[in-house]
C-alpha cells in the first residue's frame, strides 16, 4: 500500500485534460479550489493521511488543477474520505476541500467509479426510507423494549430521488488500487 | 417543556438500541418532550457521495416534515445533525431552496427555513443546562475516570453550528461528562476521527484509527469512553473487539454512549431503562466501581 519511496510515472502533459478543472469549478461548492495556495494543511490534518500517508487532499486538489481528469476520477482514494471536515476547518484560504470531494466523486459516480457500498444503501433508502432494514428479529428486539415500530417505506423517498439521476448509478467501472 | 421531534436515523434504531432507549428514557425524566414522526428517511449523508442533489433532497425532506409539524428536530446521530444542519445552511439560498421546494411539492411538502436541528447532547447542554443536571444527579460516579470522544459532525462545519463548541478544542461533552460526577480524561488524540463513514470503504483504515485511539487510551487509567453518536459507538465497540480478537489484545475498553452514562447517574434502571446489556464489551467492571455491585 505504502509506496511513497518509489519513483513515479513522469505526468504527461500530453494526457492532461485542460477542460477538467473548469468543469469541477463550474459546480458552486467547488468554487474555492482556485483559492488554493497548496500550503497543505489539509494534508496535514487529515486523519486518513495519518493511517495511510499516500493519501492527500492537497495532491488530490493539485491533480485536479492540472488536469489528471482520469487518474483523479477512478481512483481510490477519493472514497477514503472519512467525512470529518478537519481541512476546511484548518484550512487557511477557508477551500472547502470536503465539498470539492464530493463534486468529484459525484463525477466519478456517473462515469460509473461508485463504490458499490454506497449504490447498495441508496437502493434500499428507496425501498425502506433507511439504509438497514428492520429484519423480523429486530421487529420483536423492539417490541420486546417497548420502542415504537419502525416505518419502512421508501415510495416518497424513491419518488423524489427519481429526479436526480442517482438510480441509475451502477458500478460496472473497476477502480483503480 | 421542551418539545422536539426525534431524529432516530438509520443505525440507532436498528443497531445501537440501547443509545434510542437511554435517549428517550432521560428526555422524559428531565422534561424533554420527544414526538415520533413515521415519514423521517435517511438524513442523506451517503448519498451525498453519489449526488449532492440527492442527498440535500432527503435532508429537505426531513426538515420539511418537521417544519409542518412546527417542531425543531433532535438527533442522535452526529452525522445525521451535520447533514441536517449542512442542508438547512445550504437551504438559506433563495435559489437552491426554490429549486429544492419544486420537487417537494411533488410528494406534498414544502420547507420555508423554519426548521432547526439539535444534537441530545445540545440540548441537554443548552436547554437543561449543566446546573440542573448536576441538581438531578441521584448516583455517585465520581471515581470514573471517562475518556470524552466528540463525533466530527457534533462540531463541524464550525458555521453550521454558531458556535456551540470549539472543533479543535472542545468542551461541552466534558462538561456534560463532569455533570455526571464522572471525571472527564484529557488525551492526545481526543479529535481523531473515528473513521466511520470510511468503514463501507476500507475495513483497515478504520481499524488503523480505531487502534490508533485506543494505543493512546491505554495508559490513561480509564473506566470507559463515552461517545455520542452511534456510528462512533460501533467503531469504537463492536471493532475495537475485532480488533481484540485479531491481536489478542486484552483487556477492552467499555464505550458507553452519553445518555447511558447521564442515565446511570440519574438512577435509571441499568438494563431495562438503559440497555447496559446490549453494550458489546462489558460493562459488569465500570458497575462494580460505581459501587452498585450489579451485574447486568
Amino acid at each position: 500500500m505504502d509506496q511513497d519511496n518509489k519513483l513515479r510515472k513522469p505526468v504527461q502533459v500530453s494526457k492532461l485534460d485542460p477542460k477538467f478543472r473548469p468543469e469541477v469549478l463550474k459546480h458552486k461548492s467547488a468554487g474555492g479550489l482556485n483559492a488554493c495556495f497548496a500550503c497543505g494543511t489539509c494534508t496535514a490534518g487529515c486523519p486518513i493521511t495519518e493511517v495511510f500517508p499516500e493519501y492527500s487532499p492537497k495532491k488530490l486538489a493539485k491533480m485536479v488543477k492540472l488536469g489528471m481528469r482520469r487518474d483523479v476520477l477512478s481512483s481510490r482514494f477519493i472514497w477514503y474520505c472519512t467525512t470529518c471536515h478537519t481541512c476546511e476547518q484548518h484550512c487557511p484560504q477557508n477551500v472547502e476541500f470536503f465539498s470539492i470531494l464530493n463534486v468529484l466523486k459525484n463525477m466519478a459516480a456517473k462515469q460509473g467509479y461508485a463504490p458499490s457500498p454506497w449504490i447498495d444503501q441508496t437502493q434500499q433508502v428507496m425501498r425502506t426510507g433507511l439504509i438497514f432494514p428492520a429484519d423480523e428479529e429486530l421487529v420483536k428486539k423492539r417490541e420486546f423494549l417497548s420502542l415504537p415500530v419502525l416505518k419502512s417505506d421508501g415510495t416518497k423517498a424513491k419518488r423524489l430521488l427519481k429526479f436526480t439521476g442517482i438510480a441509475e448509478i451502477k458500478s460496472p467501472r473497476k477502480i483503480l488500487e | 417543556m421542551n418539545r422536539y421531534a426525534l431524529f432516530l436515523g438509520c443505525t440507532t434504531p436498528t443497531q445501537v438500541i440501547q443509545y434510542e432507549l437511554s435517549s428517550r428514557w432521560i428526555c422524559q425524566h428531565l422534561g424533554i418532550e420527544l414526538v415520533d414522526i413515521d415519514d423521517f428517511v435517511c438524513c442523506g449523508i451517503n448519498q451525498i457521495n453519489l449526488s449532492l442533489e440527492a442527498g440535500l433532497l432527503l435532508a429537505a425532506m426531513n426538515l420539511a416534515y418537521a417544519e409542518d409539524k412546527g417542531l425543531d428536530i433532535l438527533t442522535l446521530c452526529a452525522a445525521c445533525t451535520g447533514a441536517l444542519a449542512e442542508a438547512i445552511e445550504r437551504l438559506k439560498d433563495q435559489e437552491t431552496r426554490n429549486g429544492v421546494n419544486r420537487k417537494l411539492r411533488i410528494i406534498g411538502l414544502e420547507y420555508n427555513g423554519q426548521t432547526q436541528v439539535k444534537h441530545i447532547s445540545r440540548v441537554l447542554y443548552e436547554d437543561v443546562g449543566i446546573d440542573r443536571i448536576k441538581r438531578e444527579i441521584k448516583r455517585d460516579l465520581s471515581k470514573l475516570r471517562v475518556a470524552p470522544h466528540y463525533g466530527c459532525h457534533y462540531t463541524k462545519p464550525e458555521s453550521a453550528f454558531d458556535g456551540l463548541d470549539d472543533p479543535d478544542n472542545p468542551k461541552t461533552l466534558h462538561q456534560l461528562i463532569s455533570a455526571t460526577g464522572a471525571f472527564p480524561v484529557q488525551y492526545e488524540t481526543l479529535n481523531l476521527c473515528c473513521g466511520g463513514k470510511s468503514f463501507p470503504i476500507s475495513k483497515d483504515i478504520v481499524f488503523s484509527l480505531v487502534q490508533r485511539k485506543l494505543d493512546n487510551l491505554m495508559n490513561k487509567k480509564i473506566d470507559c469512553m463515552v461517545v455520542q453518536c452511534q456510528t462512533c459507538y460501533l467503531m469504537y465497540s463492536d471493532q475495537q473487539k475485532v480488533i481484540h480478537e485479531q491481536l489478542k489484545k486484552q483487556p477492552d475498553i467499555p464505550v458507553l454512549l452519553y445518555p447511558q452514562l447521564l442515565g446511570m447517574a440519574l438512577g435509571g434502571d441499568l438494563k431495562k431503562d438503559l440497555g447496559f446489556d446490549l453494550n458489546a464489551i462489558s460493562l459488569d467492571r465500570l458497575i462494580a466501581k460505581t459501587g452498585l455491585n450489579r451485574k447486568i
